[in-house]
């Protein structure tokens, strides 16, 4: 069962030595952390690796947190660095993952035709096209949806203005739109 | 000048100026193409909403700690292959042998062997080999320095070590 201390007590606790109160923090933040570190990684083990090396990082350097901000988006802008610079070492070992395409052949080669058995709700639709996004949209779309995020608490996650998350929000949107369109139109087709 | 679907989604976010709000209201009202475009965004809106989060491994809690605990553990071990420590353990020895060294050279008496240039007598070296001695440690400089020198040394150290307790502590 989780804590009802605040993240504020949790850490407080952690930082007087007591690691149980860190496992509760991670439980608490876990689900999210590991979904960002998704949509970056696209396999369930990198990103497995990715939200472990965060919550490590998070816990070394936990007496630096200057609680200026709430602790979700300082623990966010750890996964964002974090996670960029595995797309970094990524990128030296394979192909651009900035061409769009790839990540459309690896879907629709993947999971997506592997999945057509379980076709459901739009939900299904929805999440399987923002694993289509690049991450920087999918990134966006998840701090503004499922991380109850502002613009300005994103914008300090991503360290940009709050004016140019806005702009990419509005992207993001469009271009998550777009794809859950041809998914919709796929499987209509699939049906016929 | 922001496009329609730029102003629809500020307008849901609310992120738009009370004039503009004003506006988009009238024109929901008023305008049929654009309320429904307002109706579309906003169903898409609740749909981006329900997007649901991954679910991690069973045991991912237990590897983070148990990822942690493994870093702990490796921490005295990086202290005790420390350089600096090995560096600063060198830097005392040195000094210590040099002292001695350059002590000795200057009570060497050097004539001692002068007059039997065909043997191989040792010259004379004295010592201090009664130490501790009080009269000596009060009547050589060089002694008093030498201990002067150990001692704010030992307390270099003695911070240093104090320095890195605390920040273990803070971890």
């Amino acid at each position: 069962m989780q804590s009802k201390l605040s993240d504020i007590e949790l850490i407080e606790q952690t930082l007087g030595g007591n690691q149980a109160a860190y496992a509760d923090l991670i439980k608490r933040h876990q689900r999210f952390v590991f979904t960002l570190a998704m949509r970056f990684a696209k396999s369930r083990e990198d990103a497995e690796e990715i939200a472990q090396d965060c919550f490590v990082k998070a816990y070394k350097s936990l007496s630096s947190f200057q609680q200026q901000s709430k602790f979700s988006t300082w623990l966010y802008s750890i996964v964002y660095t974090t996670a960029m610079t595995f797309l970094r070492k990524k990128r030296v070992d394979t192909t651009s993952i900035d061409d769009e395409n790839v990540y459309l052949q690896v879907e629709e080669h993947g999971s997506f035709e592997n999945n057509l058995a379980e076709k459901k709700s739009r939900t299904f639709y929805v999440n399987q096209a923002i694993s289509q996004l690049l991450p920087d949209d999918a990134t966006i779309i998840t701090l503004f949806y499922n991380g109850e995020q502002s613009l300005e608490e994103i914008a300090e996650t991503l360290g940009m203005e709050a004016n140019t998350v806005k702009v990419k929000l509005f992207r993001a949107r469009q271009r998550l739109k777009e794809k859950l369109e041809k998914l919709l139109k796929h499987e209509a087709k699939e049906l016929i | 000048m922001n496009s329609i679907e730029e102003q629809l989604w500020n307008y849901i976010d609310g992120t738009s100026t009370p004039q503009e709000q004003q506006a988009i209201n009238v024109l929901i009202e008023t305008d049929e193409e654009y309320r429904h475009q307002y109706e579309e965004l906003l169903a898409l809106n609740a749909e981006f909403a329900s997007i649901e989060l991954e679910e991690p491994p069973m045991a991912f809690t237990y590897r983070v700690m148990e990822a942690i605990r493994t870093e702990e553990a490796m921490v005295p071990l990086k202290a005790s292959i420390n350089k600096n420590i090995i560096r600063g353990l060198f830097g005392v020895f040195a000094f210590i042998i040099a002292s001695v060294f350059i002590y000795a050279l200057f009570t060497i008496n050097w004539s001692a062997g002068s007059s039997h240039a065909a043997s191989f007598n040792l010259p004379d070296v004295k010592l201090p080999v009664s130490l501790p001695n009080k009269n000596i440690l009060r009547s050589t400089p060089v002694l008093k320095a030498f201990i002067f020198f150990d001692v704010v040394f030992g307390l270099f150290f003695f911070d240093a070590y104090l320095r890195k307790q605390r920040a273990a502590r803070q971890l």
